[in-house]
């Protein structure tokens, strides 16, 4: 049984256009001590999987249907003080460090033993500032700077003081949301290094968030890839890197810019990002595909599976 | 930096821009319309007499002397004499200043808890039964005119249920009995100053109310605080850990201006109730072209604006070590 399986989830908003379905029928799942990426562009529904995992939709948000079973226990049914409980202990988060995730008031030492202290009643204000020294070790911040607020780090050093606060409890699963956008390319990658290692000798279950898919072909197992609140295609990164399937995975993989890339063999993906109000019956990526038929627009979608780690949500391919 | 530092460093700000006050108050004076010695001179006086008044008072010097005599009286404490009251200024405002503050400060310090208080609870409620009640209420005693207000407690309160004294700050039976002690007299005052204290409260709560609702209902969309429910911490925590301190920058902004105009606005409650306060000197003193008095008021005023300034930026250091630049 995998730490995590999602099962037929869809999430939608109440907004003042009318219902808008986030993500449609998305079902994935995880092993102990892998990782998963999502990629995918604004609006395609990624953050939105993330919170829902939490329980953290906001208020508009809901689940319309769906299962999410991590440890075989079905979260969606559980109380607040129940998520709660789970919240950190279980599930953590590492935010983007550009956002204001730090509170800045508060000294970066001390919102991490709180997150200690929360959670584990027995622990005293010391034994958790000791756990916090052994966490700044671990992610490589001096610990002096423990005592500091949240302006005085650097991007690079907040993004690792979230990761050390995602760390604090040991949880089994980590979900990490656009973890280094907003860093430059060198820091970006000492980052995903930390994380990676820091995952392996923990034997913590990853789930990565990007709208860039270098940061997770670099860094997961499997990848999954969401347009329009779908899962069009999902698989080991082996197979969904050298033979992806879906035209838009494809297009996604030749806008990825490489060392050797020459100037005009970067694709440019063209249009607009489909509306979810009324989404289309069938496939939400025709507008913008090559491969387009007309048959594509009105005929529901299967997933065509392409081998047992391997599966493609497009009627063009199999 | 530290603390400290930054202190000192507004500190010496202060005084300079205090200077700078000192300046152009003395030259507004000069500037003002009407005689300052036409008060004083009989108008039976020859214009010899009228002549050595003035040089008396230092009027017939050039003005940069003028000027040099007024920083050096000011500097040793010596605002010269009231023409009203022919006592010293000095004696005037340390009669009167400790009444005004007394009665500002402690509206305006109960008003800033309870209104941060209960906004903090109509945020956390926004939209539901409690939070219109609230914002309602607020509104309500927050636009009503501030004399018509105090009328009504006085009419209701004294007049009609005689729980309280119409007006003034002692009462004299109980001042001028030998008997009574510090506990008897302390109880008399705050007797007579409930009712403006009530007043001011029910004016001033309502906007610290709505500021830090609306403070903190921005705050509530903060990163950080998503962080603080991903970490699953309680929703008091998220509320008073790491909301509210955040939320509550605004609101000490607003005290400290508050606090700084407590001296001079409070002139419309010190009139109502006959509080000895002076705000009430400061009118008056300007209406009998009481110029030493007058002067020394506008001073005082700058001085208590730049404290409670400067009190305004300790706390906000404090509260946010963002500011310790």
């Amino acid at each position: 049984m995998p730490l995590l399986e999602v099962d037929q989830l869809s999430i939608g908003y109440d907004t003042s256009d009318g219902y808008l379905s986030a993500v449609s029928d998305v079902s994935f799942s995880l092993e102990k001590g892998k990782s998963l990426g999502f990629v995918g562009e604004s609006g395609c529904g990624k953050t939105t999987i993330g919170m829902a995992l939490m329980g953290l939709l906001p208020p508009n948000g809901s689940v319309r249907s769906g299962r999410i079973l991590f440890k075989e226990e079905n979260l969606l049914g559980k109380s607040d003080e129940a998520m709660r409980q789970i919240r950190w202990n279980e599930i953590a988060m590492i935010f983007q460090a550009a956002m204001n995730a730090l509170n800045p008031v508060h000294r970066v030492g001390d919102q991490i033993a709180e997150a200690i202290l929360a959670h584990r009643p027995g622990v005293s204000k010391d034994e958790a500032r000791h756990q916090v020294k052994a966490l700044f070790e671990m992610v490589g911040i001096p610990k002096n700077r423990m005592k500091d607020y949240p302006h005085q780090y650097s991007g690079g050093m907040k993004q690792r003081a979230i990761i050390a606060m995602a760390m604090a409890l040991r949880p089994k699963l980590i979900i990490a949301d656009e973890p280094t956008t907003a860093l430059d390319v060198i820091v970006q990658d000492q980052i995903l290094q930390e994380a990676k290692r820091l995952q392996e000798t923990l034997d913590i279950s990853m789930i990565y968030i990007s709208h860039d898919i270098s940061v997770v072909a670099e860094t997961c197992h499997d990848i999954g890839v969401l347009y329009g609140g779908q899962l069009v295609e999902y698989g080991s990164r082996e197979s969904v890197l050298e033979s992806p399937f879906h035209p838009y995975t494809k297009m996604l993989l030749s806008s990825f810019l490489t060392v050797s890339t020459k100037r005009a063999d970067v694709v440019i993906v063209p249009g607009d990002t489909p509306n979810l109000i009324n989404p289309l019956p069938g496939c939400r990526f025709c507008e913008r595909c090559s491969y387009y038929e007309a048959s594509c627009k009105l005929k529901a979608l299967q997933y065509v599976t392409i081998s047992p780690t391997h599966k493609v949500l497009c009627s063009r391919c199999g | 930096m530290d603390i400290w530092h930054f202190t000192v460093r507004r500190l010496i700000q202060i005084i300079i821009i205090f200077f700078v006050i000192f300046t152009v108050l003395f030259l507004l004076f000069r500037l003002a319309p009407g005689d300052p010695i036409s008060r004083i001179i009989d108008p039976d006086m020859t214009p010899e007499d009228a002549t050595r008044l003035m040089a008396q008072m230092g009027l017939d010097k050039p003005l940069w002397m003028q000027y040099l005599y007024y920083l050096k009286n000011v500097l040793s404490g010596n605002f010269g004499h009231s023409f009203y009251y022919g006592k010293p200024v000095i004696e005037i405002i340390s009669d009167r200043l400790p009444n005004t503050v007394l009665l500002f400060t402690t509206s305006v310090i109960l008003s800033a808890i309870v209104g941060v208080f209960l906004g903090k609870i109509a945020s956390w409620n926004k939209g539901k039964r409690t939070d219109t009640f609230m914002t309602m209420g607020a509104l309500v005693t927050h636009t009503l005119f501030l004399p018509w207000m105090a009328l009504i407690l006085i009419w209701i309160f004294s007049y009609k249920f005689s729980w309280f004294p119409i007006n003034g700050m002692i009462s004299e039976d109980v001042w001028l009995d030998p008997s009574s002690g510090v506990v008897r007299k302390g109880l008399d005052v705050l007797h007579h100053m409930i009712l403006p204290l009530s007043t001011l409260f029910l004016i001033y709560f309502g906007s610290y109310l709505l500021l830090m609702r609306s403070s903190m209902l921005e705050t509530l969309k903060e990163d950080y605080i998503l962080t603080a429910r991903a970490k699953g911490l309680k929703e008091k925590t998220i509320r008073n850990h790491h909301a509210a301190p955040n939320a509550a920058l605004p609101v000490v902004t607003s005290v400290g201006l508050s606090l700084a105009f407590s001296i001079n606005g409070g002139a419309l409650t010190e009139t109502v109730f006959t509080w000895p306060g002076i705000g009430r000197e400061l009118v008056f003193s300007v209406s009998n072209n009481d110029y030493p008095l007058a002067q020394a008021s506008f001073l005082l005023i700058a001085a208590v604006v730049l404290f409670s300034n400067l009190l305004v930026d300790i706390l906000y250091a404090y509260l946010d070590p963002r500011i310790r630049y």
